[in-house]
């Protein structure tokens, strides 16, 4: 390294060619792409080109981010026609470019990069990813204990951070817009593996429907693009194993308990 | 004003990455083994109606089609097999106390279990 400290740096400085997805409802009735020229650096995610963009070239661009970290979930996009965290996609990677970003697929898109997470939001609060118990117990009692052994039975399912990114890789969700769609299903069994939690029957009604787990069939790809390795496909097929043991044992209750 | 830029599908999505193809291959390869079963069915009742049947049977499956059918059927049951071992670690995690078994180890014991039931079959038709 210290021989090269004296040397000046590059005139010529090298950029890459970001291809970006543009939609104004206020002006456009089509989206349209509009290719930037932006400064190329080793250490810069796609995230730092768009903000190099915004601040310096063409403030009407519009995109979602926060945390530059990948914990928050918000910078996701279609980077090359993969959905991925911006802020994780380093321009190295995709040399020599042109890089095409585009909005999460299987969405409606407010403006640019932006799009309506409505239909997650809803299919989100509908099965309940919350702990219900039957009757809570009195804060006097103290806590609900759980074990390591008990901890290790969803842990992963926990680690969503609602990117979406599972739904823009679902070839289902792309489809038929009615399914539940990856994340929300791996929430639901998030609890439903709790053993603080009573409330499977609750979710189970909506998670073992054709919208729910039966829609899905196994491609895959949404734990193939999930940054926090959540695994929303194993969580379906676990689901699924669970649903037809259920269906099956029902048929050993006794007629009133069904 | 007008609103958002409503979702949309493609019918080429399976045409957009290499691993979408494989799953469609995938689902392809229970067409091809339920074709099998049937002319296993057939040749179960060609055995029942007697030698003459049987050898006509046996004839017939090795027509250019059919022979060129069951390299293409085996090929998709190899790849079936491949596939739906992968899945197992995971629709069956196994926990052993507070660890989970890697799932390489399910996946091995698929395959030694396929390798079994593979040799207790070929004892039986060959011996």
């Amino acid at each position: 390294m210290t021989s090269t400290t004296s040397t000046p740096p590059s005139t010529a400085q090298r950029t890459i060619t970001l291809e970006l997805f543009r939609y104004h409802p206020e002006q456009d009735t089509e989206p349209r792409f509009q290719s930037y020229e932006v400064p190329y650096r080793d250490e810069w995610v796609v995230l730092d080109a768009l903000n190099y963009l915004k601040d310096e070239v063409d403030g009407t661009l519009s995109y979602r981010w926060s945390c530059r970290m990948g914990v928050c979930g918000s910078c996701g996009m279609m980077v090359n026609g993969t959905p991925q965290l911006t802020c994780s996609a380093f321009l190295r990677d995709l040399v020599p470019g042109p890089i095409r970003v585009e909005p999460l697929r299987g969405f409606p898109v407010e403006r640019d990069m932006v799009i309506s997470l409505d239909d997650f939001m809803v299919k989100l609060e509908s099965v309940k990813p919350w702990i219900i118990r039957e009757v809570d117990k009195p804060l006097s009692e103290g806590e609900y204990l759980q074990t390591p052994s008990q901890l290790a039975d969803f842990r992963q399912f926990t680690m969503c951070i609602n990117c979406m990114l599972c739904y823009a890789a679902c070839p289902v969700y792309e489809q038929e817009e009615q399914f539940l769609g990856p994340a929300v299903i791996a929430l639901a069994q998030r609890y439903n593996l709790d053993s603080r939690d009573e409330g499977n029957d609750e979710r189970n009604e909506l998670v073992w429907s054709k919208e729910g787990i039966w829609d899905c069939t196994f491609v895959g790809e949404c734990s193939a693009v999930c940054p926090k390795h959540v695994d929303p496909a194993a969580a379906i097929q676990q689901a699924k194993v669970e649903a037809t043991n259920g269906f099956f044992l029902s048929f050993l209750k006794p007629l009133g308990r069904r | 004003m007008p609103g958002p830029l409503p979702r949309r599908s493609s019918a080429l999505w399976w045409n957009r990455s290499w691993r979408y193809r494989v799953f469609l291959l995938r689902e392809l390869s229970a067409l091809f083994a339920a074709v099998y079963m049937v002319l296993l069915l057939v040749l179960a009742q060609a055995v029942r109606t007697g030698e003459g049947a049987f050898e006509d049977y046996l004839e017939v499956l090795q027509g250019p089609v059919l022979l060129v059918f069951h390299g293409v059927a085996l090929l998709f049951a190899m790849l079936h097999t491949v596939t739906w071992f992968q899945a197992v670690p995971k629709a069956l995690p196994l926990k052993m106390g507070v660890r989970r078994v890697p799932g390489i180890q399910l996946i091995a014991a698929n395959y030694v279990a396929l390798a079994a039931a593979s040799a207790v079959v070929a004892v039986i038709f060959l011996a």
